[in-house]
């Protein structure tokens, strides 16, 4: 099982790329994409979800051509967009139901695996009400349980945790981890600590290019002695965010203490401390620069 | 001042917002056309029997306005009315909720940029007017002959229309589909309230007050142009888009404004922002607990049901893997959720009017089985409008399309279904006829549960908009009733060609599959 990008790109307008020269071969696993808002990390998840049609380069999944033959993949897709509706006037049930029938599910299959996945994301009791009764988070679940109704090979969900409270998120977290054994998921988000829980694999992304591309430890172990963290001054904070990548600063009576990414010690005083996979990020991202 | 300024504001980005869309191009050139049309003297006001007006300004000017009153007064409404719905939707309401903003200056910055989104057409009208006047005119230019019908009769009509949409909003019910509808019988009513057959007739009062349109005032003068050159003609008014061949002329040098036509048009004016008052009353203010008690009561019970699922506790479940053989398609079950979309949300009572002219239709006479077969398949109008559009409406296009074959399988299942509707909603027709042994009449019904559905799904692909299929099947199936032959594709009338609808039909299915498809690979 295995799904491959080469040379991916789409262009939008004539002056923009939203995802310009993109390759990767992803076997399974979870694989988080990361990257800043407007990275073109939603463009990537709908041209594998073949909503999108890619300008040029190709996708393959177990070398069948899904931009010319978009059916083979589809009947093994599971797909959570990061902005999506439901039917108002059905229930919890009657949509998942509806959505099991579109994807080509047998009636006892899609009964039992309804059932499996009503539980699963804790909406038995809200299955049989009207979805316009629902809140943020809980259609966001049925959303979840939707993609995986037709037990799917590949598995993208774009920011799945959005409006999930915490327990919930954490629980989706282990949900992903356990779903993995054989099959890809990919996971896009910018929450770092969401992939950092999950992912095998992270493809760091931004204005529409691959940044870097490896395991969860290895990205990290790039920024080994590079992080720092030491004290300063509060009226000192504006100068050093104008130097160094600043990671993370707590307040301390007058003074501020500072984490920041460098190549040497930015002072005398700085402490040498252990990278985080969100120092990695913010350091890959900054070198590359935002798009405007 | 400050008001002001917020009112200005309000209405630039929603007129910006309007302006930069694709339907208000398509209503612009509509109007452009139909102005083009009567400058040219091609779209043609006639006193009966066949009277018509030498072309100059003020019979240019005059004829604009009309066709501009019926164009603007009747689409204009569905061109405009959605600017509060989509506050609602986008959730910039709720934002703009959170500010000193009030219901009253809300409403009408609304009302304002509806009504300069009409304005500006009828502007454009003019100007078309003033050109095609001054290049194709047998007469001089007269600019206040061409130009004060447009601006004293046709902007008040605007100035309701604007505001009656914007009352529409403010209410709930009248918001969606349900509104379109009866919009569309609120205008005819006003046109008939009208009574411009009436004009020119002595017995019968000009009440200046009840014409909206002012088409009465327009006719009321030009009858008499009209009378004074033939003292044979019939009074009234009509259109005609032929050419009359004995066509009698006679010089018209427009209106003659009076005070109490000036008053008429200031009432009208005064009427529009009386109907945005109380539609600032009836606005709920993005507030969702100003909802109807039972419904209030229902949405209450669902969170509380909500509150306790989210607290529930969590507990190990195991998916079973599905194997290739429980992947494999199976129309029924997806035709059984089509169905399920169609029909969820009706209530009982609309199941019973729909059972009872289904009972109806058997016991009835042939001839008004007819009309009530018009009736019966006009009812599902609302479940109908969503075909080809529900996944835009509802934003989960991106997971439906996502499925294998969503063309072949989902679009199919949804024409199905609601052919389906329609056949067990116009089933009493059909056995009536079958009792008659009416078999043109069983053909006919055959054409209409064809050609209903496909014109309900190309138009919803089309336009990813349930509206343009709710405005022109109202007025189709009202000009069916009228016994209009054009548009009959059941077989009302023996002198209608409705096999041509049989042929139609799978064209616009076609149409409908070739859009999707091109929906589906842009992306």
């Amino acid at each position: 099982m295995k799904l491959t990008i080469e040379h991916l790109s789409k262009q939008y307008r004539r002056d923009f790329w939203g995802l310009r020269d993109f390759d990767i071969e992803l076997t399974p696993g979870v694989i988080g994409l990361l990257g800043p808002n407007g990275a073109g990390k939603s463009t990537l998840m709908r041209m594998l979800a073949t909503i999108t049609r890619p300008t040029s380069g190709s996708i393959r999944w177990n070398d069948t051509d899904i931009v010319t033959s978009p059916d083979d993949l589809r009947a093994v897709l599971g797909y959570l967009p990061q902005d999506f509706g439901v039917y108002p006037n059905l229930t919890g049930l009657e949509f998942l139901e509806y959505m099991a029938a579109i994807k080509g599910l047998d009636a006892p299959s899609a009964r039992r695996r309804i059932d499996e996945l009503l539980v699963l994301v804790n909406l038995v009791h809200a299955a049989k009400r009207p979805l316009a009764g629902y809140s943020g988070g809980m259609k966001q679940r049925v959303g979840i349980a939707q993609a995986l109704l037709n037990d799917p090979q590949l598995l993208i969900v774009d920011e799945p945790t959005v409006g999930l409270d915490p327990e919930e998120r954490v629980r989706f977290r282990n949900l992903l981890s356990d779903l993995s054994g054989e099959r890809i998921i990919i996971l896009s988000t910018h929450i770092v600590s969401d992939v950092e829980a999950t992912a095998t694999e992270i493809v760091v992304i931004n204005k529409g290019c691959k940044l870097r591309h490896g395991t969860p430890e290895n990205l990290v172990r790039m920024l080994e002695g590079k992080v720092w963290q030491w004290m300063i001054p509060s009226a000192e904070l504006s100068a050093i965010k104008q130097k160094y990548v600043i990671s993370g600063i707590v307040r301390r009576d007058n003074c501020i203490q500072v984490r920041a990414v460098s190549e040497s010690a930015p002072s005398s005083d700085a402490q040498s401390i252990a990278p985080t996979l969100e120092d990695a990020y913010l350091s890959f991202v900054a070198q590359n620069g935002i798009r405007q | 001042m400050n008001n002001l300024r917020i009112l200005y504001h309000m209405m630039r980005a929603d007129f910006l917002e309007r302006t930069r869309r694709y339907s208000f191009l398509v209503m612009l050139a509509l109007v452009m056309w139909i102005g083009y049309l009567s400058a040219s003297g091609q779209f043609r006001m006639r006193v009966p029997p066949d009277h018509i007006g030498i072309v100059n300004s003020a019979w240019v000017g005059a004829t604009m306005t009309i066709t501009v009153t019926l164009l603007l007064g009747w689409l204009g409404f569905y061109l405009v009315k959605g600017s509060v719905s989509r506050d609602y939707e986008t959730g910039v309401g709720q934002i703009m909720a959170t500010t000193p903003l009030s219901r009253r200056l809300y409403m009408l910055g609304k009302w304002l940029s509806n009504f300069a989104v009409l304005a500006i057409m009828i502007l454009i009208m003019m100007l078309e007017g003033i050109l095609m006047n001054l290049t194709v005119g047998v007469e001089g230019m007269d600019l206040l002959a061409l130009s004060a019908p447009l601006l004293f009769i046709a902007l008040p009509c605007m100035a309701v229309v604007a505001a009656v949409a914007v009352l529409f909003e403010s209410v709930s019910w009248l918001r969606g589909g349900l509104g379109n509808v009866i919009y569309f019988f609120t205008f005819l009513a006003a046109l008939i309230s009208t009574d411009i057959t009436a004009v020119g007739n002595p017995e019968k009062t000009n009440n200046p007050y009840v014409d909206v349109a002012g088409w009465r005032i327009i006719g009321e003068s030009v009858s008499r142009a009209a009378h004074a050159a033939y003292p044979n003609s019939a009074g009234g008014f009509a259109f005609s888009i032929t050419n009359l061949k004995s066509a009698k002329l006679f010089y018209w040098s427009g209106m003659i404004w009076t005070t109490d036509i000036f008053l008429s048009r200031l009432f009208f004016m005064l009427i529009a922002i009386g109907v945005v008052m109380l539609a600032s009353l009836l606005f709920d203010r993005f507030n969702p607990s100003r909802v109807l008690p039972n419904k209030k009561r229902k949405q209450s019970s669902l969170r509380e049901s909500a509150l306790e699922t989210e607290s529930a506790p969590v507990s190990q479940v195991h998916l079973a893997p599905l194997t290739g053989t429980q992947r494999r398609f199976h129309f029924d079950a997806l035709l059984i959720g089509e169905l399920t979309l169609l029909l969820k949300g009706q209530r009982w009572w609309w199941y019973s009017v729909a059972i009872i002219l289904i009972v109806v239709e058997v016991f009835s006479d042939v001839e008004i089985t007819r009309l009530l077969l018009v009736l019966s398949w006009t009812w599902p109008i609302l479940i109908l409008s969503g075909l080809g559009c529900r996944e835009s409406r509802h934003n989960t296009g991106q997971i439906v399309f996502s499925a294998p074959r969503p063309l072949v399988y989902q679009l199919s299942a949804s024409w199905i279904a609601a052919f389906a509707v329609l056949a067990v909603i116009g089933s009493g027709a059909l056995l009536r006829f079958l009792i008659a042994g009416e078999i043109l009449s069983i053909m006919g019904w055959m054409t209409g549960v064809l050609f209903i559905p496909s014109l309900a799904v190309a138009l919803g692909v089309l336009t990813r908009s349930n509206k343009s299929f709710e405005v022109l099947y109202v007025l189709w199936m009202y000009m069916l009733a009228q016994k209009a032959a054009l548009f009959d594709f059941m077989r009302m009338l023996p002198e209608s060609h409705w096999y041509f609808y049989a042929l139609i039909a799978p064209a616009l299915c076609l149409t409908a599959a070739f859009a999707r498809q091109r929906q589906l690979m842009k992306g």
